[in-house]
């Protein structure tokens, strides 16, 4: 009933049509130019090279070096060409720090990047290269690259290292333009500026044959140039780095910060014992990461930012700024006499100093440290006025300084006692002990001076931050930090940097060892007990002023004994040898 | 009279099989002296039996069933290609589902359910020609528009190659096709107006010998007129990566760090192949991973370059023996739905075969088609087997219907 369709049958046509084209097709390619593709594929001659972006440089304010990029010989291997893995492996680690199975290993983990190079080695010395080159005849699989490495121009916790990507990384990032062979921020300002100083890659294609002559597969577009990764200006100070660092106490765990109190820019940033990001530049070697590893010192830990600590007495000012801005004291309110403690309950709170300070006003507490007013003082306050007093003074929280992996600090609440300790719990206890920067509460060096350094600009906490500005290829751009205000009064606020400048300044302050002539210093000490030793943490923070200068600082030395003995008398030496050297 | 026809199923079966072997040698990578494979061709095999049993299950499927769902599951997949617009980008375009191991394409699925569409609408008793031509370019083009925001062009062309297959053997006149194909000739002639002026002329005097009215072909040659002047201006306003998209798919040696760069290589392994290749599993350009999609799109670099020109006729003579099979067996289908469905995924499959094979000797400019089934990936096999187990379950029951 239908009728029949003759138009269906045009697809047998176009179906035969089609086959003759791509026998055609095929037999000049395979048949006609075989020879010639036989030839190209041989010699791998049409290929990408990517170009890679020379990584930016680190700086200090100053200009003066702090990272740079130095040539360097490395050792790749191309596992396509690779003829006996066993007799390559053995012949590499016969040059270098690597076992036989850890190049083995390299290998079989780049199996399927057969034709793609992969870096064994960076950073051999010259004469090795051109010993090992004798000998690469035998070993068509490897080859060497003349490239750049991070050089470091001196040990320290702020820039990292790069290293190698690994796997993990890679298959995150590969899309980012990363490399097997890539270094990659793995710490530090290496790592939390990555973007900015990695640059972007190049692509160029290869097409070039035995005999020099151009194949012209592609007429266009053959390059795309490398956008080299931008520098980065610090604000840190090398002379004062170098300094502070050298006058570390020996064998002391701990770290100094100094900051620029008006900006939030970082002057010096010493944690102690530390590394040589060098060692990582050529792939460290398995013996020496177990050596930094087991290190019970840990020198990899950041005592500036990473480690977090019991702030002692340097906590006292936050608790007596809250007393007055909450006006349960004014400057001449005297609270409980110090008969060297003081009773809560059935437990006897000690104060520092064991003949007693006598019925004292707020100004003198500071000064003279005594504990006994703070006890009393904290009794007038709930567990969560403290929580969020500290929290409003950025304490437990990241300051955002320019670095990964801050810390926050802790500070204690109700619902913690009860989860930690029981129903049951004695809050007022806790809460005594924590009034002098004892118990619970953690802080980093980092947040104490810049809490600080706002109390020596007048109440406005700046972000710390290292970058200060970064060159790119056409402009210059200028860090921009965070500020924020502290909460106190300016009535508040004189008071507290009085009592800071008598600390220093006058006689039986805590902290007389760090005064200068001609500066003037303001600073509170700190010796707070911890789990980790039978010595006090030594603390002493503060800012000093002069006409030249007002910079913010933290002094603390895990460990150390007393502020006042130990950690003040550094803070002078720093502070005179700043004015002396700076223009 | 009811006959299963055999060859045709045996010439599928024969193709996935080579299909798994090419895949098995595509996925491995010679270090030294050892092989080293990836589980493509163990997942591959998996997907072969699943579309066995999806076609066994398609023959026993009562037609009343597919009938009754063709529009339904149009409106789903049209739904699908819309939702897939918003999922994030992978590899640069918004193709592709990603459920678990399995990449599932919308557009695939598109496919199919638009033959179906079409052929159901447009073989309805007493429709006029404008009816016929209205019908089947909405279906066609809602799909389409929506799939070249993928963007995937390659695919959307498909689309207009399924439409103009069917719409040659339906009861169209002639000249509507030439109709059809004279606005895209337009856009293509827009770069020389000489050119242009003698295309509009040849065209108005075809049309004047299928003796169409003089208002008719008037309005065809303004039209026509019309996109020649509209072309330069749309062009101009298009923001370089979209002219940059649309001058590499036509182009792909434009780009000598993406399409281009694979072209040539494919062009080099093949090449290198010579006669009789370079043995099973051997292939060098294979080996040093020059194209990492050497188990999808360029399959057939790999077939090329192992078994030299012998393989690759053999290989070329199977395919060919399997889609002339089809193209004479459905000239029997009497029911004119059932024989569009039939023409429109043999032309599809076809083309396919076309462009994937050409853009791999690199006679054919775009890429990003892959190989029916030859080519690694499930959902692709899945769906192809099935539009093949249709044309099987209409040339089984075409007696019925007669």
């Amino acid at each position: 009933m239908y009728k029949r369709f003759p138009a269906s049958s045009y697809m047998e046509y176009v179906i035969l049509f089609i086959f003759i084209i791509l026998i055609f097709s095929i037999f000049k390619l395979q048949i006609i130019e075989g020879e010639k593709y036989k030839n190209i594929a041989e010699k791998n001659i049409v290929r990408i090279q990517t170009i890679y972006p020379t990584r930016g440089e680190i700086y200090d304010r100053k200009y003066r070096p702090i990272v740079l990029n130095k040539p360097s010989y490395n050792l790749y291997i191309i596992p396509g060409k690779i003829t006996e893995k066993e007799s390559v492996s053995e012949f590499v680690s016969d040059y270098f720090d690597k076992g036989i199975d850890e190049i083995m290993k390299i290998i079989h983990e780049n199996r399927y990047r057969s034709y793609q190079e992969i870096l064994l080695i960076q950073d051999i010395p010259f004469e090795k290269m051109t010993i090992i080159s004798e000998q690469l005849n035998y070993y068509p699989s490897l080859l060497f690259k003349a490239e750049k490495v991070r050089k470091y121009f001196y040990a320290n916790h702020f820039t990292g290292y790069t290293g190698r990507i690994t796997e993990d990384e890679y298959e995150k990032l590969r899309n980012e333009g990363y490399s097997i062979n890539s270094n990659i921020g793995k710490t530090g300002l290496e790592k939390y500026y990555e973007d900015i100083l990695r640059g972007e890659n190049g692509q160029q294609v290869l097409q070039v044959d035995a005999g020099g002559n151009n194949l012209e597969f592609f007429k266009h577009n053959l390059q795309t140039s490398p956008q080299n990764g931008d520098d980065l200006i610090l604000t840190i100070d090398n002379d004062l780095q170098e300094y502070v660092s050298s006058i570390f106490p020996k064998n002391k765990k701990g770290s100094i910060v100094v900051m620029n109190i008006k900006t939030g820019g970082i002057l010096a940033y010493v944690s102690k014992p530390d590394f040589d990001p060098n060692l990582f530049t050529g792939g460290i070697s398995a013996k020496q990461w177990d050596n930094i590893i087991t290190d019970p010192n840990k020198p990899m830990l950041d005592r500036v930012i990473h480690g977090t600590y019991p702030p002692g007495s340097v906590y006292k000012p936050i608790m007596a700024s809250l007393g007055l801005e909450e006006k349960v004291i004014d400057s001449k309110t005297k609270l409980a006499k110090c008969d060297g403690g003081m009773w809560f309950g059935n437990r006897y709170f000690k104060c520092w100093y064991a003949k007693g300070h006598g019925r004292l006003a707020v100004e003198n507490a500071i000064k003279y440290s005594c504990d006994v007013f703070f006890y009393d003082l904290s009794t007038r306050f709930t567990l969560e006025q403290l929580n969020e007093y500290n929290t409003l003074n950025h304490l437990s929280t990241r300051t955002g300084i320019d670095l990964p992996g801050e810390r926050k600090g802790f500070f204690p609440t109700r619902k913690w006692y009860i989860d930690n300790y029981g129903k049951f719990v004695g809050i007022l206890g806790h809460k005594v002990n924590l009034s002098i920067g004892q118990g619970e509460i953690l802080v980093t060096p980092l947040q104490i001076c810049a809490y600080y350094s706002a109390i020596g600009n007048d109440g406005v906490w700046k972000q710390p931050h290292l970058l200060d500005k970064r060159i790119e290829a056409e402009n210059t751009y200028k860090n921009i930090v965070e500020e924020k205000h502290l909460p106190m009064s300016d009535k508040t606020l004189k008071l507290i940097q009085n009592s800071l400048y008598k600390i220093v300044n006058e006689r039986y302050g805590t902290g007389t060892a760090a005064s200068v002539s001609g500066i003037k210093v303001y600073g509170k000490t700190g010796s707070a007990e911890n789990h980790m030793g039978k010595k006090t943490h030594s603390w002493f923070s503060g800012y000093a002023k002069c006409d030249k200068f007002e910079i913010g600082f933290n002094v603390f030395i895990e460990n150390g004994g007393h502020g006042g003995s130990v950690s003040a008398p550094i803070a002078q030496k720093f502070i005179s040898y700043y004015y002396g050297i700076i223009e | 009279m009811k006959k299963f026809e055999w060859m045709i199923f045996g010439l599928l079966i024969l193709l996935m099989f080579i299909g798994l072997i090419s895949i098995y040698t595509a996925s491995s990578t010679k270090i030294g002296d050892d092989f080293i494979f990836s589980n493509y061709y163990i997942k591959q095999f998996i997907w072969v039996i699943i579309s066995m049993l999806i076609l066994f299950l398609l023959l026993k499927t009562p037609n009343a069933v597919i009938e009754i769902s063709i529009f339904p599951v149009y409106i789903i997949t049209i739904l699908l290609l819309i939702l897939v617009l918003f999922l994030p980008e992978i590899k640069g375009s918004h193709r592709w589902f990603s459920l678990g191991p399995v990449n599932f394409q919308p557009s695939e699925l598109a496919k199919l359910f638009t033959i179906l569409a079409i052929s159901k609408l447009i073989s309805k008793p007493f429709l006029s020609d404008g009816q016929i031509l209205l019908r089947s370019f909405i279906v066609t083009t809602v799909p389409v528009i929506l799939i070249i925001l993928e963007p995937d062009l390659g695919t959307a062309l498909t689309f207009f190659v399924i439409l103009f297959s069917i719409l040659i053997v339906s009861d169209l006149p002639k000249f509507y096709l030439i109709l059809i194909i004279s606005p895209i000739l337009s856009i293509v002639f827009s770069f020389s107006i000489w050119i242009f002026i003698i295309y509009l002329l040849s065209l108005i005097y075809i049309l004047y010998r299928y003796n169409l009215d003089k208002v008719t072909i008037g309005f065809v040659a303004v039209i026509n007129t019309f996109l020649f002047i509209i072309t330069p201006i749309f062009w101009n306003n298009l923001k370089d990566y979209q002219q940059n998209r649309i001058l590499t798919f036509i182009n792909p040696m434009r780009d000598p760090f993406g399409a281009g760069y694979q072209i040539i290589q494919s062009k080099i392994a093949i090449g290198s192949g010579g006669i009789f290749g370079k043995g099973f599993l051997l292939g060098t350009q294979k080996n040093l991973n020059f194209l990492p999609e050497h188990h999808t799109d360029f399959i057939f670099s790999v077939i090329g370059e192992e078994f030299g020109f012998f393989g690759c006729t053999f290989f070329l003579l199977i395919y060919f023996l399997f889609l002339y099979k089809i193209a004479k067996s459905i000239r029997k289908i009497k029911r004119k739905e059932y024989l569009f469905v039939s023409v429109g995924i043999l032309a599809y499959i076809t083309f396919q075969f076309f462009i994937n094979i050409g853009m791999n000797l690199g006679i054919v400019p775009t890429t990003g088609i892959p190989l029916p089934f030859i080519s690694y990936g499930g959902s692709n096999l899945l769906i192809n087997v099935s539009a093949i187990g249709l044309i099987l379950k209409y040339l089984k029951e075409r007696s019925i219907f007669a």
